[in-house]
Formats: C-alpha cells, sequence, structure tokens
C-alpha cells in the first residue's frame, strides 16, 4: 500500500470509527418501544392524526423519512422482475445481514434527528409513503408499535387528483420537477394509477400489520373525523401508551378541522375537504368504477357497508 | 448453514482497523462500474476464475440507494426528514458500509478476514449509486468500464425483442416479460436506453472522477482489441496482484473464441461482441437520438469517432 493509501486508509477508519460511535450513542437514544409507526397510504389522514400525538408533551414527529420505500420498493418489486437470491444486496438468504442495518438507519437517523425524545419520549414516524416496506420495518423492529390508518379508496384517488393538478400544493412543492401532472393530462389513467398503488400500499400494511406481534391498532379515517376524540383514546388505549385526557383533548382541538384557517383550507390547498365520502362530487361515475373495481377486495373488506357506484345503478 | 456463516461472521468482534464488518476488508473490494451490456460479465468472468479472487454478481447496491437519492426521492435532498438527507449524510453512508461489508462478509467468507484475497463487485447495474458506494468505502477500488453508447444501446435493442435471453430470465424469476419498446416503439427504446446510459455511466463517472484511491478506466473497446494487454493494465493501475501465467489462461478461457457456436449471435447473451456493430444494427434515426442524447459522455469518452 502506498503511503497516500495509508492516509486515506487511517482517515477512513477514523471516520468509520466516529460514525460507529455517534451510531451506537444514538442506538442508545430513541428506544424502539416508543416509536409509534403510521402506515397506510398518502391522503389518508397521516399529518393530522401525527400531529395530533406530536402536540402531546415528550412526542416528536419523524415526517415521512420514506425508508419503507427505500427497502420495500426493492424488496417486492425486484429490480427488472429478477428473482432476489444469493447475490441480491437483499437476498432472501442472507435477511439477518441486513435487517440489523436496516434497524441501525432507523434509530440511528431517529436519534441523530430528534434528540429530545431520547430516553423515554414517543417518536411518531409518518410513513404512509413507505408503507410498502412496512412488513420489512416491523420485523427489523418488533418491539416498536404500529397504528394501521385506512380511508375510502375512492376518497383517497379523489383528493390525490386534487394534489396533483395544475397549481395545487404538490405541484408548488416539486416546482422544477415535470411541471405536467398526470390527472390533469388523462384522469381516468391516473385513477387507476393511483388505486393500484392504493392496494399495493395497503395490502403490505396490512401484512406487517398481521405478522405484527407487538402493540398495534387499526384506525379508519372516518371514523377519526365522525369522533376525533374518542378515536385517539382507542389509539393510545390499543398501544398501551398512557396519555392525560385533558392534554389529548387540548391536541385534538388545537389539531381540528375547524381550527384550521379558511384560507388554508379547499381545492388545490394541502387540508381540501375532509368529508367521508366526498369522491362522490369529486370523481365522476367513471373514475369510481374504475377505483372500486382495482380496490373491490379492500372496500369489501375494510368498508362492507358502504355502497358502490355499480350498486347505486 | 448460512445462518452459522452469518454468526460466525458476527463472532468474530472487531477487527484490529476496529470495523465491526466480519472482517472484510473494504480496500479488498473492486468494484467494476458502467452499465448494463458493456462487458462486465466478461471482464469479471476473467478476474473472477484467477485463484485468490471472488466475484459477487449484480448484488444492485447502488441501484437500492442511488435510485431512491438520485431519482425517486431527488427532491428531497435537504429535507432534513428524509432519511438519505444531505445534512445526515455521514449517519446514513456509515450504514451504507455496513451493508455492502457485513453482507459481502457473509456471502465470500473465504474472502473475509484475509489479505491477498479481491472480491470483485460486478455493479453495471446499481451504477447510479456509485458516487454514494465511493464516499462510503473510499478505501476501495474502481473500474469504470464503458462502451460507446451506439453499441450499449444496439445490444439492449437486441436484447429486449420477443424470445430473448432477457425473457429467460425473467422466466427463472418466476414472471413473464412484458411487451417491450423495443419491439412496438424502437426509437423510443432507443431514446430510454441513452438516457440510461447518460444516468449510470455520468454517475459512474462522476465517482471514478471524485475517487482518490486506485482505479483505472477501461474501453471495452480496447479490451477486445488486445484482452491480456488490458487486462494487466487494470491491475497494474489497481496495485492488485496476479499471475500473468494464470491470467493469460483465464483471458483464453473466457475467449469469444471460446465461445460455443450455439451461444452467439441475435437474441443471445453473447451477441457479436463488435465494437463499431451499431452501424449495422441501428438506423441513422436510432444512432443519432443515441448521440443527441449521450453526446456529451461520447465526446468525452471517444473524443475521436465518427458520428452518424
Amino acid at each position: 500500500m502506498t503511503p497516500r493509501l495509508k492516509r486515506a486508509w487511517r482517515r477512513a477508519v477514523r471516520r468509520s470509527k466516529a460514525l460507529r460511535s455517534r451510531a451506537r450513542r444514538s442506538s442508545r437514544g430513541v428506544r424502539p418501544e416508543n416509536i409509534v409507526w403510521i402506515f397506510g397510504t398518502g391522503r389518508s389522514g397521516s399529518t393530522w392524526l401525527g400531529s395530533m400525538m406530536e402536540g402531546l408533551d415528550g412526542y416528536a414527529m419523524w415526517n415521512e423519512p420514506l425508508v419503507g420505500n427505500l427497502f420495500g420498493n426493492f424488496y417486492y418489486f425486484r429490480v427488472g422482475g429478477r428473482k432476489l437470491g444469493k447475490h441480491s444486496i437483499l437476498g432472501e438468504p442472507y435477511k439477518e445481514t441486513w435487517l440489523g442495518p436496516m434497524r441501525d438507519l432507523v434509530l440511528g437517523g431517529a436519534a441523530a434527528r430528534f434528540p429530545e425524545v431520547s430516553g423515554g419520549g414517543y417518536l411518531v414516524i409518518k410513513e404512509p409513503n413507505g408503507s410498502i416496506g412496512s412488513p420489512l420495518l416491523m420485523e427489523a423492529l418488533p418491539e416498536s408499535r404500529m397504528i394501521f390508518l385506512i380511508r375510502d379508496p375512492r376518497d383517497v384517488v379523489a383528493s390525490s387528483m386534487d394534489a396533483r393538478s395544475e397549481g395545487s400544493f404538490l405541484q408548488e412543492r416539486r416546482d422544477g420537477q415535470r411541471r405536467t401532472s398526470r390527472p390533469d393530462r388523462n384522469p381516468n389513467a391516473y385513477a387507476r394509477l393511483r388505486a393500484n398503488s392504493y392496494v399495493q400500499q395497503i395490502e403490505k400494511t396490512r401484512q406487517a400489520y398481521r405478522a405484527h406481534g407487538g402493540r398495534k391498532v387499526m384506525v379508519r379515517y372516518e371514523d377519526l373525523r365522525a369522533d376525533t376524540l374518542g378515536t385517539m383514546r382507542r389509539i393510545y388505549s390499543g398501544l398501551e401508551i398512557t396519555v392525560h385526557e385533558a392534554d389529548l383533548a387540548r391536541s385534538v382541538e388545537e389539531h381540528s378541522w375547524e381550527n384550521v384557517p379558511e384560507e388554508e383550507k379547499g381545492e388545490g390547498k394541502f387540508h381540501r375537504k375532509a368529508k367521508p365520502g366526498g369522491w362522490r362530487e369529486d370523481l365522476t361515475p367513471k373514475q369510481a368504477e374504475i377505483v372500486e373495481d382495482i380496490t373491490a377486495p379492500l372496500l369489501d373488506e375494510f368498508y362492507p357497508n358502504t355502497a358502490t357506484t355499480r350498486d347505486a345503478l | 448453514m448460512i445462518q452459522d456463516a452469518w454468526r460466525k461472521v458476527r463472532g468474530r468482534g472487531e477487527s484490529p482497523a476496529g470495523e465491526e464488518t466480519g472482517d472484510m476488508r473494504p480496500e479488498n473490494l473492486v468494484w467494476v462500474f458502467g452499465t448494463a451490456r458493456t462487458g462486465s460479465s466478461w471482464l469479471s468472468a476473467i478476474m473472477g476464475e484467477i485463484g485468490g479472487y471472488s466475484r459477487w454478481h449484480e448484488p444492485l447496491v447502488g441501484h437500492l440507494f442511488g435510485n431512491l437519492y438520485y431519482e425517486r426521492a431527488g427532491h428531497r435532498s435537504e429535507d432534513e426528514h428524509f432519511i438519505l438527507g444531505d445534512r445526515y449524510k455521514e449517519l446514513w453512508l456509515s450504514t451504507v458500509r455496513r451493508f455492502v461489508l457485513d453482507s459481502a462478509a457473509a456471502r465470500f467468507p473465504e474472502v473475509a478476514g484475509k489479505g491477498g484475497r479481491y472480491l470483485i463487485i460486478k455493479e453495471p447495474q446499481g451504477s447510479i449509486g456509485a458516487p454514494l458506494l465511493m464516499e462510503a468505502l473510499p478505501e476501495s477500488r474502481i473500474i469504470l468500464l464503458v462502451r460507446d453508447p451506439r453499441d450499449v444501446v444496439a445490444s439492449n435493442l437486441d436484447a429486449h425483442k420477443k424470445g430473448t435471453w432477457t425473457a429467460d430470465l425473467m422466466r427463472k424469476g418466476g414472471k413473464e416479460k412484458p411487451p417491450s419498446l423495443a419491439e412496438s416503439r424502437p426509437d423510443a427504446f432507443v431514446k430510454g436506453q441513452a438516457r440510461r446510459y447518460v444516468r449510470d455511466v455520468g454517475n459512474a463517472k462522476k465517482a471514478y472522477d471524485a475517487h482518490r484511491g486506485l482505479k483505472v478506466l477501461v474501453k471495452y473497446e480496447d479490451l477486445r482489441a488486445d484482452t491480456l494487454g488490458t487486462m494487466k493494465h487494470i491491475y497494474s493501475a489497481l496495485e492488485i496482484p496476479m499471475e500473468e501465467a494464470e491470467l493469460a489462461r483465464s483471458v483464453e478461457k473466457h475467449s469469444w473464441e471460446n465461445v460455443p457456436e450455439e451461444e452467439k449471435g441475435e437474441g443471445k447473451f453473447h451477441r457479436k461482441a463488435k465494437p463499431g456493430g451499431w452501424r449495422e444494427d441501428l438506423t441513422p434515426e436510432q444512432a443519432e437520438i443515441v448521440e443527441g442524447v449521450a453526446g456529451s459522455l461520447l465526446r468525452e469518452l471517444y473524443p475521436v469517432r465518427s458520428t452518424a
């Protein structure tokens, strides 16, 4: 080895040691059992739910790290349809070798970002768009707690279409990215695409939820809207986390729909209408049918008493 | 058996250097970056054949991290909540490092903990993440393998037609190959492949340029013209040992001439291995599409070549 390389090597070792030491300290920071994951799908009220929880003393919210997306996308969709064999970095036969680093990535990242909840506080990880990786994350962190948040797929699609329309908050946030939004170009194709992603995310969340042996709770957005405080109490009870009633009521009130300023609500805005069943006003009958056809088994399972567009014909 | 190997690896504890990575030495990793259809299987097969070398065939770890970092969530790099956010880069790069070293040690225990043994990581399709991998593992070595983008695209165009070796590969993975643009809209396919070339080779080159350790740039065309001479140059530049007679034997064994005739030709993994063959394979319009999309890399890597 040349002297130059030796120096590079020593620098790398020092850096590696420092990082490892930091990661070790970090992993002692946030307790894995004090992590509460929110899985499901985007536009299902996860920001609202996460904010109500974050509003309590001793809580922090990690807003969409996409760690589930990182691993789940690769693991479940594979690359080019290949089998994840011996050579693949996430090869099934070597799962033990990569679940550890995955766990460290979450715990180390959590401790570095949220030192305020190290040593006893709760960290709510809002990860609806990483739900594809929820089975892997819950396997890597079996002590953590899980909320499965679900919403009627027709309202999810209607909300997503609005969010991705020209001039909406999401388009503005991604200024510089592709400006022509898909819902504007071909709304039916977008409805199909979003319904398919709903199925993928909810099926993976359900898989993780069923397999998780720890504390968990399933919540419907519609129940959270109808009786927010009551549903929040049920969530804390299901997760076996003690909460002071008055604090919870205060946080619920603070984050209520009624307390969102009127100018921040409406079409194209993050806070749109928060109206279960609003899809009837937003989707065309054809779009509703597309969503219902694609999500039929999930609609039957989670919304068995909801009439479909075909029923109404 | 694998779990036993893993326990053994974990049980070794820290190396004298303080690594907790099953004693897989990062400086003994040799990455082959570039893009698909540049001869990386051939090159890595020659190297893997030699005593003391093992070959890791496309772990796609570069794709795992690079795809989210550069493409799917590229707009979130400055968001401190993003798991691969720039503010916490040192922290997550240490995980990337561990991912690679732990996984390599578990799969290749014959290399872990031994000086003088090397692991060739053939990773052309993970080249999008090459800058991240080399930042995480600065001691390791790089081979940047490039090929004329027009030949790369021509080779991919052939590979993705109906009934070719790529369909067989997918079938082995339990999936049927969906209809490809290579059949229905070949010009659009060509454009997509040219963009992919720019993404992969562009990022591999970025990693190569930034890498301060041992590295070598190899052109497929040189490897075809003088395989043994080019291989000697690779070992010399990477400062890794080889025995010349053994290298010559491996070069001979993996030569184009030694591939059985029935395994060569259109639609097969071994197609034609002919630099400049794009003139027979692409239409003038398709060649122009590639030159338009990959022009900057083409001029930089192949400055004296003629265009369509």
